[in-house]
């Protein structure tokens, strides 16, 4: 930047206005470019208040003109949706601590255990990061029908716990641990904590970023998962949510899309709540491993 | 999501797997050893249950066919393999799963490229913006891909819209290339969130110093950009893409909901297509053959980005 | 040394992993059990009507027969039901007694899934199983034995909302019965009358959707076209009798607006359409209707009057533990008594039942003519719609050529060839 010898007045105020303009046309921008984010959440709630008759109106309203709560009880009505609710809560909950107990112990180890074949094990689990769940749906659901699990909430536990999805979760906690300075550790070790507790007591606090990470990254991979309950699961009381919103038909299967937009609003919205709550850590913690699911 | 993340992450440690610091008391070594086996047990045996023994079960499925109704289940050599050679859908198939991935990969790295650089600046709004593009990431997909299937029905919300300013729109889900480019975009607003924050990290991640030097020298906007921003963050490009690829190749859901694999087979994909075959034609044999083809081709991606990420790739350290 | 390692390991893996689908390979042994039986029965209907009789039917059954604690319907989605009931199969999840839809009967009846219900019927008592028709039990038939109860042969009809035609000026159904004009040159002339007077849609098929094309049969029967010959050996949708039909459906669609274009909803039960091809069952959905209906049988295509028929078979899964008690379940399900009740929604396949006045008394909403004309002529003289081994696939292959018709400036002719091409390899086995 060019140094001036006296204050030019014009000068300033015309760069004062131009700083004005650019903010302005960045706001502008942003704004337009935020409407296919924004748009398909808003009309899925709104749309979801709206009586049948509304739904495909034209013009198109984008503030329901005869609100209703009608669709909300047929939701209830239709399937059971609050049981399904529960599974897929419950499911996601046991996913998401299972996976971070799996992977922080097994990270850790990586990390910081010296052990015979450590490498050759380490490479043999990454592989699992290779392999999209729909290669290995049709043996998993072969072998699930041989110990009888099919349409049970087990497949999806047990695979997204210690199958595939958490070897992601793994890497995450091996990175972060092997940045960790280890001098706290040895200190504890000469104290005589053993392994355990060491990794319980002092590992897993200083872990919390990593873990809040993996949290988020399981969380979101299981309130997801449709191709597996789609497989693993037949009865409607044990559907998850993603397989129960597709399954919004009249009794000879038409769709009725104001039921289906009100059950995707239950699903979509309390998650998208704590989001914004949370949302630096949630930004954060993703960009802080570097990675993504 | 790759083995090769393992040395595209700035790691501040040695990357040396298994690795444990030297210098260690020798009474500890066989007592550790035993705990690093607990350690990565149920890790490690997940993976031998559900993916290894798997892998194996597809080879063994696929010289097989079993006919549900009929509860038979019979050796049938090489036949499945033959079929996809004769196959007359799969050429199609392949397309469809080739123009998605691509498109989807320039339409998902170009915005979210293009937002990270907007949003890599000190403003009043930019976290809003920030938080407005990422929202989509934690909407539930099928919550996701079913509002769009609503908006994109021939009298649904997107044409109501054009109407209304005299725009006549497609039949957007029943024609085949609008068909194909509302899956890429449903996918592309779903999750460019996420590439978005990892080019923000990235950008974030270069000195400043590089960029003042180069204003000083009078290089252009565009200059400063190709001879300086892109090949400091060409790691996480790289890396981006190869997650956005692999990715492409496991969409579902949203053929699913969206377009069952129609009009035609345009949109059918090579994971749809393993899933109509196998749950819904029965044809388990020829599904594990499917499978097959997807792990190699995953597999070949995976090699070749490892081998480009040494080439091209600025280094790292 | 380390990649030594890492064969040894997979070699390991690998002989496991052979053990355990030799393992998964020999399974099945039923086992007869003695206590108490509960049967589970999927159907594709989930409305309420329906099942509510069922349940009632149930409730009578267990109050005699006490071993059986529980009989459960369980209503399975009708997009994709026949893959759900194939996957629960599978899945060792089997129902007792499953409904099978027509369009996978052949698929069902070859394959031993089934159990032969003909020993149990026959010893049933009251159960008069010569009653049954030849033309509806013809499809769930291997030789002497029956693999499915022909629970519902529903003949296709039309149902004419007479308010909307009335507004848009253009005569009712009756009208152009009574005028000789029954015909679907006709009904697609009026039904783009109505489209361009009221806005609202001409005649649709219904559950058609674009999607499932086997529905069409409905219309290019009267056409006199067939989708493959007679042995199924062969593909005949590229015949010039299928191109006219094809024609006349794409002009509706895409030309006159008589019939809603791919993607746009019509409901008929809620008004908003003239016309719908669809079966005497969903009358049931017309108790509310805020509008004036006619019921008649389809309109004459150029070939002359047609009729056609749905069915839909109740079958024993064979491997069922419960298999006997589900058949004699089954056996009492469609009595004579429990027949004539069922006929309000499901036609019988029995001789004894199929007379306009017998099935008047239990169908409030229809008229002893209109059931006559519509029911008993038309299993008298009607065709089955469309059924073909491997069917899941053939209906995929078809659907995915067909959606290239459905296009303003499709070529027809050059369509349906190439829907042979893709169907002639699947149905030469």
């Amino acid at each position: 930047m060019r140094t001036e010898t006296a204050p030019d007045v014009s000068r300033a105020s015309r760069r004062s206005r131009r700083r004005t303009l650019s903010y302005l046309a960045f706001y502008a921008t942003m704004t337009v470019l935020a409407v296919p984010f924004v748009f398909p959440t808003w009309w899925m709630i709104t749309s979801s208040f709206k009586p049948i008759t509304e739904i495909f109106a034209f013009p198109p309203t984008l503030v329901p003109e005869n609100p209703t709560i009608q669709p909300f009880l047929d939701v209830f009505a239709l399937q059971p949706f609050a049981q399904q609710y529960w599974n897929s809560a419950y499911i996601a909950i046991v996913v998401t601590i299972g996976t971070m107990l799996v992977s922080s112990l097994a990270g850790y180890a990586f990390a910081r255990i010296q052990f015979p074949g450590a490498n050759a094990i380490f490479l043999v689990v990454l592989v699992g990061l290779l392999i999209p769940a729909e290669v290995t749906i049709v043996p998993l659901f072969q072998m699930f029908n041989g110990l009888g699990l099919i349409d049970t909430h087990w497949p999806i536990i047990l695979v997204s716990t210690f199958g595939a999805p958490s070897v992601l979760t793994t890497f995450i906690m091996r990175q972060f641990f092997l940045s960790l300075p280890v001098e706290l550790e040895e200190a504890a070790r000469l104290d005589g904590l053993n392994r355990f507790s060491i990794w319980w007591r002092i590992a897993m606090p200083l872990a919390r970023p990593a873990l809040a990470a993996v949290a988020i990254f399981s969380f979101l991979h299981v309130w997801n998962l449709y191709l597996e309950p789609t497989v693993y699961l037949q009865s409607t009381e044990l559907f998850t949510l993603p397989v129960a919103l597709t399954r919004f038909t009249d009794a000879y299967g038409g769709a009725l899309w104001n039921v289906q937009l009100a059950a995707a609003t239950m699903t979509a919205v309390p998650v998208l709540l704590v989001f914004i709550v949370a949302q630096r850590q949630f930004v954060e913690g993703l960009a802080h491993t570097g990675l993504k699911g | 999501m790759t083995l090769t993340a393992v040395r595209a992450l700035p790691s501040r440690a040695p990357a040396r797997p298994g690795g444990a610091p030297r210098r260690r008391p020798h009474r500890h070594r066989r007592q550790d050893a035993l705990v690093g086996y607990l350690f990565i047990a149920p890790q490690a045996l997940g993976i031998v249950a559900f993916v290894l023994v798997p892998l194996g079960l597809i080879a063994y499925y696929s010289a097989h066919e079993w006919n549900v109704l009929a509860g038979t289940f019979r050796f049938v050599g090489t036949e499945n393999f033959e079929r996809l050679f004769t196959d007359p859908q799969l050429g199609g198939v392949l397309q469809a799963t080739t123009i998605f991935s691509i498109a989807l990969v320039i339409a998902n790295l170009t915005l979210a490229l293009v937002l990270a650089l907007l949003l890599n600046r000190r403003m009043r709004g930019v976290g809003f913006f920030r938080t407005v593009f990422f929202s989509p990431v934690v909407v539930s997909l099928v919550a996701w891909t079913i509002v769009w299937g609503f908006l994109l029905q021939a009298d649904g919300g997107i044409n109501g819209m054009l109407a209304t300013i005299g725009i006549e729109g497609p039949n957007w889900l029943r024609e085949g290339p609008t068909a194909m480019a509302s899956v890429v975009i449903v996918q592309v607003f779903k999750n460019v969130g996420l590439n978005m924050v990892l080019f923000l990290a990235a950008l974030q991640g270069v000195p400043h110093e590089l960029f003042e030097a180069a204003r000083v020298d009078g290089a252009r906007p565009s200059t400063i950009f190709w001879r300086i921003t892109f090949p400091m963050i060409s790691p996480t490009i790289l890396l981006t893409v190869i997650i956005t690829i692999v990715g492409s190749l496991q969409v579902f859901a949203q053929i699913a909901v969206l377009t069952q694999g129609g009009p035609g087979t345009s949109t059918t994909v090579l994971v749809y297509y393993l899933f109509q075959q196998a749950f819904q034609f029965g044809k388990f044999g020829y599904g594990s053959v499917l499978a097959i083809l997807l792990f190699l081709i995953v597999l070949v991606l995976t090699i070749v980005q490892w081998m480009l990420r040494r080439k091209w790739v600025f280094h790292e350290n | 040394m380390r990649s030594a390692k890492m064969l040894t390991i997979t070699g390991v893996l690998a002989a496991s992993a052979m053990t355990l689908a030799a393992c998964a390979a020999a399974e099945p042994t039923a086992v007869e059990p003695e206590g108490p039986v509960d049967l589970r029965m999927t159907v594709w209907t989930a409305n309420e009507d329906h099942l509510a009789l069922f349940d009632s039917i149930a409730e009578a059954y267990m109050a005699e027969n006490e071993n059986v604690t529980s009989i459960t319907f369980d209503p399975l989605p009708f997009e994709d039901y026949t893959t759900t009931i194939t996957t629960q199969i599978a899945g060792g999840n089997a129902p007792d007694l499953a409904w099978v839809l027509e369009n996978a009967a052949l698929d069902f009846v070859g394959s031993g899934a089934l159990l032969d219900l003909a020993p149990t019927f026959e010893e049933a008592e009251g159960f008069d199983y010569d009653d049954l028709t030849d033309s509806a039990t013809g499809l769930w038939r291997d030789g002497e034995g029956l693999y499915a109860y022909p629970f519902s042969t529903s003949p296709m009809a039309i149902f004419s909302n007479t308010t909307l035609l009335a507004e848009a000026g253009v005569p009712s159904a009756s009208e152009q019965v009574a005028a000789g004009d029954w015909n679907w040159e006709e009904v697609a002339a009026n039904g783009a009358a109505v489209k361009a007077a009221t806005g609202k849609a001409g005649f649709i098929v219904r559950d058609f959707e674009y999607q499932q094309w086997d529905l069409l049969s409905t219309v290019w029967n009267g056409w006199g076209a067939q989708p493959w010959n007679d042995e199924r050996t062969e593909c005949t949708m590229d015949s010039d009798e299928m191109v006219d039909a094809f024609e006349f459906l794409h002009e509706a669609a895409f030309e006159t607006g008589a019939m809603p274009g791919p993607g746009t909803t019509a409901d008929f039960f809620a008004g908003e359409v003239a016309y719908t091809v669809t079966q005497i069952s969903r009358a049931a959905l017309l108790g509310e209707a805020g509008f004036e209906w006619e019921l008649h049988p389809l309109p004459a295509g150029p070939a002359g009057e047609y009729s056609v028929f749905g069915q839909a078979g109740i079958g024993v899964i064979a491997d069922s533990p419960n298999a006997q008690a589900a058949a004699d379940f089954l056996a009492f399900f469609t009595n004579p008594e429990n027949s004539r009740q069922l006929a309000q929604y499901f036609p019988p396949p029995r001789a004894s039942l199929l007379t306009g006045e017998t099935l008047a008394q239990t169908n409030p909403l229809l008229s002893a003519e209109q059931l006559d004309a519509v029911v008993v002529d038309g299993i008298a003289t009607g065709v089955t719609r469309p059924t073909i081994e491997g069917s899941a696939e053939i209906q995929q292959a078809v659907r995915a050529q067909l959606d290239a018709l459905w296009t303003p400036d499709a070529d027809i002719p050059a369509v349906l060839t190439s829907v042979c091409d893709a169907m002639q390899p699947l149905i030469q086995g």
